[in-house]
């Protein structure tokens, strides 16, 4: 508390808040996270592009909340704000990256089933499941 | 749609019932009349001295930072009691179920526990040492020191900063209870999938286990949240980032690990959850689950959490030795970089917690090749310090010596995580109790470290100095432990002993199973030299009084103001000039600038809010796990609604008149003259 007894309310961080925004945010998010559970759930895609969509509404939310939540922009009393979210970028890619990486290895070296293996026959037992992955390789 | 329970339930009461706690066991009723006595014994204490009043104005309600690290460092010095006493059972089981011959007792067939109690045993070891011990007390010194060290008069959100701990407690209290009502997790502190889907843990100790482990995640967010806003926008003016203590440097690197890693702890355990409460599949062995994720998303946590353990505590290292070196700091800008790269690092060796996962080779020899880089800015780190101490005018007093410790503990530990590093020898060792004893050489430095900052940094909070000479006998017993207790479990890991053993089959290593209890003997001796160290220091503290800065040698902004603090921190905010504030100024005949206009200062005000939302949050968490559906809907809503109260409170704050302020700096100046001082 360095700063003397100004009113809180007059801070640029506090007038960026709006109740349109808020509510924007809110439907939006709401219809994007519904979208994907509905994807999720139909399972009607194939594995990769149902985790390209996924991950592509799930992207549209992490913006969404970034711009009418958090109100990062580019005006001066929030660039820094802004600018700090996008110096932790790299770690999202570090993390998301590197456990593809492992992951993919995995995959091919365990017989473990690839997921669109196991979702294309969901109510198999698992020994006839790992038992298809290794035919589709011989094949 | 809640997925289907094993067992008795009921819309009241969930799954409690009389049979949850185990009155049968005669360790957990001995312990329970222990906690009873205990608690009679304290809430006697303040019902005689009608301390009551005092304690919720001063201290619950309290949002002044020196105050809720205070709590902080005393809540992890009761677990860390709690998890010692673990230690003590695992190492005692352990000694004693050792080859077939050897006699069970209590219903064991070994030793005197059975393998699903000494599995919760060292569960809650693990978990209590980790986030309940050394997690506190390091918040705890952070949250007293780095206001203090930027010449900030409290943290940025001092309200956040309150409910931050009380969460942290609510989660402490949780993992306490599982004791006596239900039981705890025993599949190891880090968890094991799909061991830990309900399916084969449908007990209650897994769901105590994930809500303790989940509150205290949010709690230590908080805290990072608001150390990282007080470090960058709290700072005395003149105060640029090149003159910031490095105390204050580890601890915007540690908060900046923990901001960016505890959401992913918090997805992977919410992730569990939703398997164990809903039914879904992510890390269940079929169904398109994937079991190895779980380990992936904890670890991806888990080496940042270790290294956001050991920054702070180099930290403080760095601050120490300095002092008792009368030098300043050996490589100032080397230490900020060093620290920042062992924050960037952490976040590329995870995988090296499951190299035996099966991944490629390449992936494995990334992950050795990322684990041995750590190395480096460690390296610099040491040669920092002894540089630090080279051609100083070394003094060996109680806070270095713990200092000296961790460094030489960093070496033994640092060594053998390098050979941890290859992914090839890792085969060999994995799960073994060599790493067990790499980690606790590590975990061993943060507490030397603790103990020396708690040392150090213990007359700035109280206004008197610990006495030496019992804390001198605590410091060579727990070097005596240390010894005797991990170099047998290092002789051990090369001869193959896995970790977690409730039976020992191997009837060669009962030596060394004893040897290593003779360490924990001399670690008990320890822990009562500790409490003669505490007695004699409290019983002396009239005699022991101190002034601003009682080591003289000192160097940072926090010992320019008086001992004890004062609430307002200072009663000027200080003009910074050079780095090592207190040492320039010392230097400049700058070091007693009697101002007398003083000034109303602008303080935030106390609140009780944050413990009640810790005390719902507790029964929230007390609900899911006993899956009371009425209990945790109605603490939900409960916190939901307190917490939009409160965003409508307007008086949040205070003004300390001018006239307060004049009165509390000279009575600060009259207690340095009076000569009741040693």
């Amino acid at each position: 508390m360095t700063h003397s007894a100004e009113n809180p309310l007059h801070h640029p961080e506090v007038h960026q808040a709006s109740l349109s925004g808020y509510v924007a945010n809110f439907l939006i998010t709401v219809l994007v996270m519904t979208a994907a559970l509905w994807l999720a759930r139909d399972n009607s895609l194939p594995a990769g592009s149902l985790v390209g969509w996924t991950s592509l509404l799930a992207l549209v939310a992490v913006l969404v909340q970034a711009y009418l939540l958090l109100h990062m922009n580019w005006s001066k009393a929030q660039i820094w704000h802004t600018v700090a979210m996008i110096l932790f970028v790299p770690l999202f890619v570090v993390m998301i990256g590197l456990t593809m990486w492992m992951f993919h290895g995995l995959y091919q070296r365990t017989a473990i089933a690839m997921p669109h293996q196991t979702m294309a026959a969901p109510m198999h037992p698992a020994p006839a499941a790992s038992a298809a992955a290794h035919t589709v390789k011989a094949a | 749609m809640f997925v289907h329970l094993q067992g008795p339930w009921n819309p009241v009461w969930g799954r409690l019932s009389l049979q949850a706690i185990p009155y049968q066991n005669p360790i957990l009723v001995g312990t329970f009349l222990f906690a009873m006595i205990a608690a009679l014994a304290i809430v006697g204490a303040v019902f005689y001295f009608r301390a009551g009043p005092y304690l919720w104005r001063e201290w619950f309600t309290t949002v002044d930072h020196k105050k809720i690290g205070v709590m902080y460092c005393l809540l992890g010095l009761v677990m860390l009691f709690r998890g010692f006493i673990d230690a003590l059972m695992i190492r005692s089981q352990q000694a004693m179920a050792v080859g077939p011959h050897s006699p069970g007792y209590l219903g064991a067939l070994h030793g005197y526990l059975t393998p699903f109690h000494i599995g919760q045993v060292y569960t809650a070891h693990g978990l209590i040492m980790v986030v309940f011990a050394a997690t506190p007390l390091l918040v705890g010194i952070m949250n007293i020191v780095v206001p203090l060290q930027i010449g900030a008069r409290d943290m940025a959100y001092p309200y956040l900063n309150a409910l931050g701990f009380w969460l942290t407690a609510a989660a402490a209290a949780l993992v306490m209870l599982s004791l006596f009502v239900g039981n705890f997790a025993h599949g190891g502190w880090y968890g094991f999938l799909p061991y830990f889907e309900l399916p084969y843990s449908p007990g209650v100790g897994v769901d105590y286990w994930m809500w303790a482990f989940q509150l205290s995640a949010i709690g230590t967010t908080m805290g990072s949240i608001n150390l990282i806003a007080t470090i960058v926008k709290m700072r005395a003016p003149g105060m640029t980032w090149m003159r910031m203590p490095i105390f204050t440097w580890a601890s915007l690197s540690t908060n900046l690990i923990a901001l960016t890693s505890f959401p992913v702890l918090m997805v992977s355990l919410a992730l569990l959850g939703l398997d164990r409460y809903f039914g879904t599949h992510f890390y269940t062995a079929g169904q398109g689950g994937n079991l190895m994720l779980y380990n992936d998303l904890f670890w991806v946590w888990g080496h940042p959490e270790v290294y956001f353990l050991i920054l702070p505590a180099f930290g403080m290292m760095s601050e120490i030795i300095p002092t008792f070196s009368e030098k300043t700091l050996f490589g100032y800008a080397t230490m900020v970089v060093a620290s920042f790269a062992i924050g960037g690092v952490s976040w590329g060796v995870w995988l090296h917690h499951f190299f035996t996962m099966a991944a490629e080779p390449s992936v494995n020899s990334f992950y050795s090749v990322t684990t041995m880089l750590v190395g480096i800015p460690t390296g610099v780190k040491v040669f920092n310090w002894i540089f630090t101490m080279y051609r100083g005018r070394v003094r060996f007093e109680l806070p270095m010596l713990w200092a000296l410790l961790a460094l030489f503990l960093l070496l033994v530990g640092g060594m053998t995580g390098m050979m941890n590093a290859f992914a090839a020898s890792d085969y060999m060792w994995h799960n073994g109790v060599f790493v067990v004893a790499h980690f606790h050489m590590m975990v061993l430095l943060i507490a030397s470290s603790i103990f020396g900052a708690v040392e150090y940094w213990f007359p700035k909070v109280f206004g008197f100095k610990l006495e030496q000479r019992w804390g001198k006998w605590f410091f060579w017993f727990m070097v005596l432990g240390t010894a005797w207790v991990f170099v047998p479990m290092f002789i051990l890991g090369f001869a193959g002993m896995t970790r977690r053993l409730d039976y020992v089959p191997v009837t060669q290593w009962a030596p060394y199973l004893r040897v290593m209890l003779v360490g924990m003997a001399f670690y008990v001796v320890a822990l009562g030299f500790f409490v003669a160290h505490l007695y004699v220091s409290l019983r002396d503290r009239m005699k022991n009084r101190v002034g601003a800065d009682p080591w003289g040698t000192t160097r940072n902004l926090e010992w320019m103001t008086h001992s004890p603090v004062p609430a307002y921190n200072f009663a000027f905010i200080p003009r910074v000039h050079a780095r090592d504030e207190w040492a320039w100024r010392k230097e400049h005949g700058m070091a007693n600038l009697g101002n007398e206009s003083f000034e109303d200062i602008h303080m935030p005000r106390n609140t009780g809010v944050p413990v009640l939302l810790g005390a719902l949050s507790f029964a929230l968490c007390f609900a899911l796990v006993w899956r009371i559906w009425w209990l945790a809907a109605a603490c939900l809503g409960l916190v939901v609604l307190v917490i939009i109260l409160r965003s409508f409170a307007r008086k949040t704050d205070e003004v300390i008149p001018a006239t307060t302020v004049a009165g509390v700096e000279r009575a600060a100046q009259d207690a340095l003259a009076s000569p009741a001082r040693g």
